[in-house]
């Protein structure tokens, strides 16, 4: 095939062509959210994790039960009633509706974990980002570290909830106050591998004072390394007061909470089931999916991920 | 390499301390001393000033306070039975004592009184700390009955006719022996005290309730020194020296010295080697189980088996493991799994098959989705890639070189996992009713048994502390590679 010049035509010069950019419009949270939002199993979870966080923060208002009501406690009539269509979960060994306990107990046990997670890590990262960028004070903290985490985690739960007594906000204490060395440490090694890259060499250079270096070029790096310690975090916490309530160092019968519920209802495993599996199931459901949902955030929050 | 590991001894001993000073101080200060009484039986049965004396020598026990009745501090004095009426030097000696820091306070039924102390922070840490380790020696036995006990090792033959080193004058009388059981050296020379267990298991040391055999005794027949042979359950090995007083007929039957106070035999492992016992074979099964599973992920990444592992593994962390404890043990009853492990005890194999299944269970996830991570991470090697070309099959290359070098993270988890099993399966024994340490732990809290929880936190807290070392130092063994000292900076430990 020849070329002919008929075969061309001229076009005008555009000048607002060469001022388009040609790279796709990106926002960082938009894409997060559209990550999220495509995985159809994360949408699922994302619904039940909602049902029963918003449920169980409203529905103990209306229901107003108190863990130390002991109305029915001689009615023999009210005890033990199995599931049915005025008690859905059925009543308990002292004439209690155990639907109105269940949400009570799931507020007590989300309140616990989200609060220790806030508190761990608020604390974990301050003291992280800090810990990864100044040598000196890496230097102190480190032996603490290895002082302190030499030690089970476990084991000091349960030494600090025996000297503290037990009760809701002892809980909360004795679960933040050696866990957030261990978000620091995970931050600080974070850190440590952005502190020295040349757009913070250059900054430092400038004379940015570390505060702003930390806050404005480090942080951002770490959203989704923090996503992921968050997701891990609140699951786990759930598991923690549900384990130690059962084996009745955590949190009391007056707190009312999941794993004081199993404690209590044990006994009853073969002659009224549903009062213990009921407590159960909604532990392992509210635990399966903040740990799913989590998981999806963190695997979205990651840039990498976005360009796929 | 050895300097290394001095330094690390050195700290591991400095952060058992710290941890240990810590524990005492705030179990002894933030625990009101009244709410240790209030889960004792025995103080109802006291009244009036019975109660108040019996209350004292509870805190005096438990290291609270120090504290003389008249009786007590009156042994000083010219004339105690005097003295000890409220007569002779007594105003004086109590009038000295206050001197020292001590406060008097009056009986409210009678004229006397008696002295107490409380002690300060330091005091406690030292009586804790010197009284910890007890080393016997020859000069132990102080008994004015007998003054001219002979003070000397011998070897000597011991009751199963195997050679031990024995001692006249220590407070056991063999020091070293040899017997069948595990470990098959013993030695009663070093002891670590702890104190006195109270209010479960009044009266014993802390450390013979976890070392302690449990279970119904048992009967075999012996020979005692005296040529006696009857069927007993004395165990002659852990004879205590007895002061001449005490002894009776009995023991003047059995034995030709003071060294009569003997432990006996159970049939029932201590809760110690219960917990070892669960332990170790959970663990065996897990590995087994776990590493042929990472493998088995990482081969075939992306595919089903990778698949369904990953679900299995965030099934397993995401089910909080008390549901998942109860979820099995719910299966375990239609193939008749005893509910709990007292029902069929000890003798039994059935007992053992479902925690036994749990705790192995409970461990795979994190092996199993480490052992992956690591295989997949070298997968991408130089020298995978040159086994590739060489033309090595998959199957080989996975399993001669990709493996070796995959497990040394996991082989350095190992001794954690074997010391830890005895503490790791707290809720496991909880729910099954198993008399191990696990259980114990829990079990004095809510007890309010201070003594067992400073024993176990010491317990655990060391173990954890030397299997980290134990660790990292058979990552070298398996890796020769790796250089320990050259190391900079702190290493996660997990």
């Amino acid at each position: 095939m020849t070329m002919m010049d008929d075969r061309f035509t001229f076009v005008k010069v555009d000048e607002t062509a060469s001022e388009h950019i040609a790279a796709p419009k990106y926002s960082y949270w938009q894409s997060v959210f559209r990550k999220f939002f495509s995985s159809k199993l994360a949408i699922l979870m994302l619904v039940i994790a909602l049902v029963i966080v918003v449920t169980s923060y409203i529905q103990p208002n209306f229901s107003n039960f108190s863990p130390l009501d002991g109305t029915n406690v001689n009615n023999a009539a009210m005890k033990f009633l199995r599931p049915n269509a005025q008690y859905w979960f059925g009543t308990d060994n002292v004439g209690k509706s155990l639907f109105d306990a269940v949400w009570y107990g799931t507020r007590t046990s989300l309140t616990v974990a989200l609060l220790t997670t806030v508190i761990t890590n608020v604390i974990g990262i301050v003291v992280g980002m800090i810990w990864g960028y100044s040598k000196r004070f890496d230097a102190i903290m480190l032996e603490i570290y290895n002082i302190i985490y030499n030690i089970p985690f476990m084991l000091l739960v349960i030494v600090m909830l025996y000297i503290l007594g037990p009760g809701m906000w002892q809980l909360i204490f004795a679960m933040s106050c050696t866990t957030w060395l261990g978000v620091a440490y995970f931050i600080r090694v974070q850190v440590m591998i952005i502190r020295d890259r040349e757009y913070n060499l250059a900054s430092r250079c400038l004379g940015t004072p570390m505060h702003r270096v930390l806050t404005h070029n480090i942080l951002p790096y770490l959203i989704s390394v923090i996503v992921t310690s968050i997701a891990r975090d609140v699951p786990s916490y759930i598991s923690y007061e549900v384990f130690l309530s059962f084996l009745g160092v955590g949190l009391t019968v007056e707190d009312g909470s999941l794993g004081s519920m199993i404690q209590r209802y044990s006994p009853y495993m073969t002659s009224a089931p549903y009062l213990f599996w009921i407590p159960v199931a909604f532990t392992a459901l509210i635990s399966v999916s903040l740990y799913i949902v989590g998981q999806t955030l963190a695997d979205a929050s990651d840039p990498r991920t976005h360009m796929m | 390499m050895k300097r290394y590991i001095l330094g690390r001894i050195l700290r591991a001993v400095l952060s058992i301390c710290v941890v240990m000073s810590i524990t005492i101080i705030l179990i002894y200060t933030c625990i009101p001393r009244e709410r240790i009484l209030t889960k004792d039986p025995g103080l109802s049965k006291f009244t009036g000033d019975a109660r108040t004396n019996y209350q004292y020598r509870i805190w005096r026990q438990a290291g609270y306070l120090d504290y003389l009745q008249p009786s007590d501090f009156c042994a000083v004095s010219e004339d105690p039975k005097t003295c000890a009426q409220g007569g002779a030097d007594y105003e004086e000696i109590v009038a000295d004592y206050v001197d020292r820091g001590y406060t008097y306070i009056e009986y409210k039924e009678s004229d006397l009184g008696f002295v107490t102390r409380d002690y300060s922070v330091p005091e406690l840490l030292i009586n804790f700390f010197a009284n910890l380790v007890n080393i016997d020696n020859p000069w132990y036995v102080q008994d004015a009955q007998n003054p001219d006990i002979e003070r000397n090792y011998y070897i000597t033959t011991g009751p199963n006719g195997l050679p031990a080193v024995a001692c006249s004058g220590c407070q056991y009388k063999y020091q070293l022996y040899f017997d069948s059981n595990f470990p098959f050296i013993h030695q009663n020379a070093v002891k670590l005290e702890f104190g006195i267990s109270y209010p479960t298991f009044d009266g014993l040391d802390t450390m013979d309730v976890i070392n302690g055999g449990q279970g119904q005794l048992i009967m075999t027949e012996q020979t005692f020194p005296t040529g006696l042979t009857q069927s007993s359950a004395l165990n002659q090995y852990t004879c205590q020296y007895k002061a001449t007083s005490t002894i009776d007929h009995l023991d003047q039957n059995k034995f030709t010295d003071n060294y009569a106070n003997c432990k006996s035999n159970y049939d029932a492992p201590s809760m110690v080697s219960t917990s070892y016992l669960f332990g170790i074979i959970a663990l065996v099964i897990a590995y087994l189980i776990s590493i042929p599973a990472g493998i088995s992920m990482a081969r075939h990444k992306d595919k089903w088996q990778d698949k369904i592992g990953i679900a299995y593994v965030n099934f397993m962390i995401a089910v909080p493991s008390l549901a998942f404890i109860y979820f099995v043990k719910w299966i375990g009853r239609f193939f008749g799994a005893p509910e709990k492990f007292p029902q069929l005890g000890f003798g039994d194999i059935r007992s053992y098959i479902l925690p036994i299944i749990i705790l192995a269970l409970l461990s795979t996830s994190s092996v199993m989705i480490w052992m992956r991570r690591y295989m997949i991470d070298q997968s991408n090697s130089d020298y995978v890639k040159f086994a590739r070309a060489k033309g090595l099959s998959e199957k080989e290359i996975f399993n001669k070189h990709i493996l070796k070098n995959a497990i040394i993270p996991i082989v350095n988890g190992i001794p954690s996992s074997i010391i830890l099993c005895i503490s790791g399966s707290v809720i496991t024994e909880s729910v099954f009713s198993i008399p191990g340490m696990g259980k114990m732990l829990p079990d004095s809290i809510t007890a309010l048994n201070n003594k067992m929880v400073i024993t176990l936190t010491f317990i655990f807290a060391s173990l954890a502390i030397f299997a980290l070392l134990c660790g990292d130092l058979l990552m070298t063994v398996v890796d020769p590679r790796i250089q320990l000292t050259a190391r900079k900076g702190g290493k996660k430990k997990k």
